[in-house]
């Protein structure tokens, strides 16, 4: 048998000439778009650590002429990126400690096939997938609800996702019913099963689910800035930067603004505080990156599964 | 448990008996329940004032009904029709984009042989997509600058412009540069999932694909591709129902008052009209008509998906 591999092994490197040439080029390319994909990080890095002098002009900046940090420190001492911080931390782990909650609740619910209704719920949870009321509507409704310029409006709407939901109920179908029935002829009522049966062996599905949705709430600026603009106290950190963006394009949308921008920013170092305030938004996702990365695949399989 | 469900008639005595006994689950059931009700089910209420005159004051009760008043002013906006055009133009170059480049990449990335090399090409590609579009928009502002922009700075260098350019502000870069920056951000994680379907090939077809003589291109050709069918199809479906939707995040967080012409699409219009010029009424009637338009076609593109294969659904 290991001959034989060998033996075809080698033939297959005896043909493959044209084959080599093609993994060389290949190779060639993957190198080239990862560099493509790193290098807007690696440019806002450099940026971030350089003088605003050293980067007004048009010229590659691979490396910070002189390393500084007084992009970062500028931001530390700026009370309102400090303060935004602190409310994106905030929402990203209250959010995700009740849409974990939450989800993982009902799901252990609808694992039960014997609870009467179920089909009638099921039906509750699924039909708002396919229809929404759309973005005014969600509007006059969060108004109703008292919820705007209020914190509660980060994490409300997004702590129940049918999604998340289903992925949760999949894997809660593949615990050992046996374990769920003797805990229940030992006396445990539904409360103890899930707290202390169900939950604890459902470690990876908890990961996923908390780490999509702790990047969701991370990244989330929509709801800053249409429910939540006019208190400042609550503004994100996203929101925070996408307000930097809109001072750029309100400043170039006159010809004379344009004109005026390029010799201003010589002066104003707000380009390597942007940059500066970009890494300090980028740096959570990136730090949680390879958590994600263990568990994305597996999520996208059971996605796939449930399809 | 499940034989009751099989019997003709369940005594009501008997019902309750169960509905009590399935108490504790309806309570966990309970709060997600309510979070669906107050922001999926209220809001759909809310849709009735695309065929009224909404007065905030009078409240969506008391505002008076104008029937299809506020879709026949959409049709004649000639904005409505800019932003609709631009919406189906700016979807369909994303889907004739997308979707060869992750299939070719895919392919690409699977004939890596070192799968260190193949995994970290694959940790790379696929950061991205974690990005708020938020960040994504600030570092295409910051490669297109014409102050200290990479682009600009290489055109310049190699002869291809004279000065610098404000790729930004021209409504006629708008749509490339959207391409190019939706492919940045997707298109790894896109490669994910189609992996995701070629690791569950079997390796005894490729075997048998070498003992009949096959190169390389031939197991791509003729097990690879084929493997990918089903979940190529989903996407296009997928993407046929978002036909007349463009997310409202990239298109935000990337054009102008200087790019509408070409950038303005429905759910960025919707939002301009409804929550910054408060013109809720109009603007309710536009999401409504592009929600059921969507829907509409997410069916007929599931029907046709049902019609080819039987098994196949989405809905």
């Amino acid at each position: 048998m290991a001959v034989s591999k060998m033996k075809q092994h080698r033939t297959k490197m005896k043909v493959s000439t044209a084959s080599k040439v093609f993994d060389f080029c290949n190779i060639l390319f993957m190198v080239l778009f990862c560099i493509t994909i790193l290098f807007p990080f690696w440019d806002m890095i450099v940026r971030s650590f350089s003088r605003p002098q050293d980067i007004s002009y048009i010229d590659l900046n691979l490396w910070p002429k002189v390393w500084s940090i007084d992009a970062y420190s500028y931001c530390l001492k700026d009370n309102a990126i400090v303060q935004a911080f602190f409310v994106s931390v905030a929402r990203t782990v209250v959010g995700t400690f009740l849409h974990v909650i939450i989800c993982c609740m009902a799901a252990y619910s609808l694992i039960h096939s014997e609870i009467p209704f179920r089909g009638p719920i099921m039906a509750f949870f699924v039909i708002p997938m396919f229809i929404s009321g759309g973005m005014i509507p969600a509007y006059l409704n969060m108004k109703n609800l008292n919820l705007l310029n209020n914190f509660w409006v980060y994490v409300l709407p997004t702590a129940f996702s049918v999604f998340d939901c289903i992925i949760i109920r999949n894997y809660f179908f593949s615990i050992d019913k046996g374990m769920e029935e003797a805990a229940s002829i030992d006396g445990a009522n539904a409360f103890h099963i899930f707290f202390r049966i169900i939950l604890p062996v459902s470690k990876p599905v908890l990961a996923t689910v908390s780490l999509w949705q702790m990047v969701g709430q991370w990244n989330a600026w929509f709801d800053n800035m249409v429910y939540c603009r006019s208190n400042a106290n609550l503004t994100t950190l996203q929101y925070t930067l996408r307000r930097m963006l809109d001072s750029i394009t309100e400043k170039m949308n006159t010809q004379v603004g344009v004109a005026e921008a390029m010799g201003e920013l010589v002066e104003l170092n707000s380009d390597t505080v942007k940059a500066a305030t970009t890494i300090i938004v980028t740096l959570p996702i990136i730090l949680v990156y390879p958590f994600l990365q263990k568990y994305f695949v597996q999520g996208i399989m059971v996605g796939a599964v449930k399809g | 448990m499940k034989k009751q469900k099989g019997k003709p008639a369940v005594a009501s005595g008997d019902l309750s008996r169960r509905v009590k006994r399935a108490m504790p689950y309806y309570i966990f059931l309970l709060p997600a329940a309510i979070l669906v009700f107050l922001f999926s089910y209220m809001p759909l209420g809310g849709i009735v004032i695309a065929f009224k005159d909404y007065k905030m004051a009078r409240g969506i009760g008391g505002s008076d009904w104008i029937g299809f008043a506020n879709f026949q002013k959409m049709f004649s906006d000639y904005n409505f029709w800019r932003v609709l055009k631009n919406t189906v133009k700016i979807s369909v170059l994303t889907l004739l984009t997308s979707f060869p480049v992750t299939i070719i990449f895919t392919l690409l990335v699977n004939e890596l042989m070192n799968l260190r090399f193949k995994k970290t090409v694959q940790t790379i590609t696929y950061m991205p997509h974690f990005l708020s579009w938020v960040v994504v928009g600030t570092f295409v502002y910051q490669i297109l600058s014409p102050v200290n922009g990479v682009v600009n700075l290489l055109l310049v260098k190699l002869g291809i412009l004279d000065q610098s350019v404000y790729f930004m502000m021209q409504s006629d870069m708008f749509v490339p540069v959207y391409l190019v920056t939706n492919l940045w951000k997707g298109t790894g994680y896109s490669i994910v999932i189609y992996l995701a379907t070629i690791s569950g090939i079997d390796t005894q077809l490729y075997e048998a694909c070498a003992i009949d003589g096959g190169n390389r291109f031939h197991k791509v050709l003729y097990i690879t591709l084929p493997a990918m069918l089903p979940t190529m199809c989903t996407m296009l479906i997928l993407s046929v129902g978002n036909l007349i939707t463009v997310g409202f995040d990239p298109i935000f967080n990337l054009y102008s008052d200087a790019t509408y012409q070409t950038a303005d699409v429905i759910s960025t219009y919707v939002y301009r009209k409804g929550l910054v010029e408060s013109k809720f009424s109009f603007s309710a009637a536009m999401g409504l008509f592009q929600n059921v338009v969507s829907l509409g076609l997410v069916m007929i593109a599931n029907w046709f998906a049902r019609k080819a294969n039987p098994e196949y659904k989405i809905i």
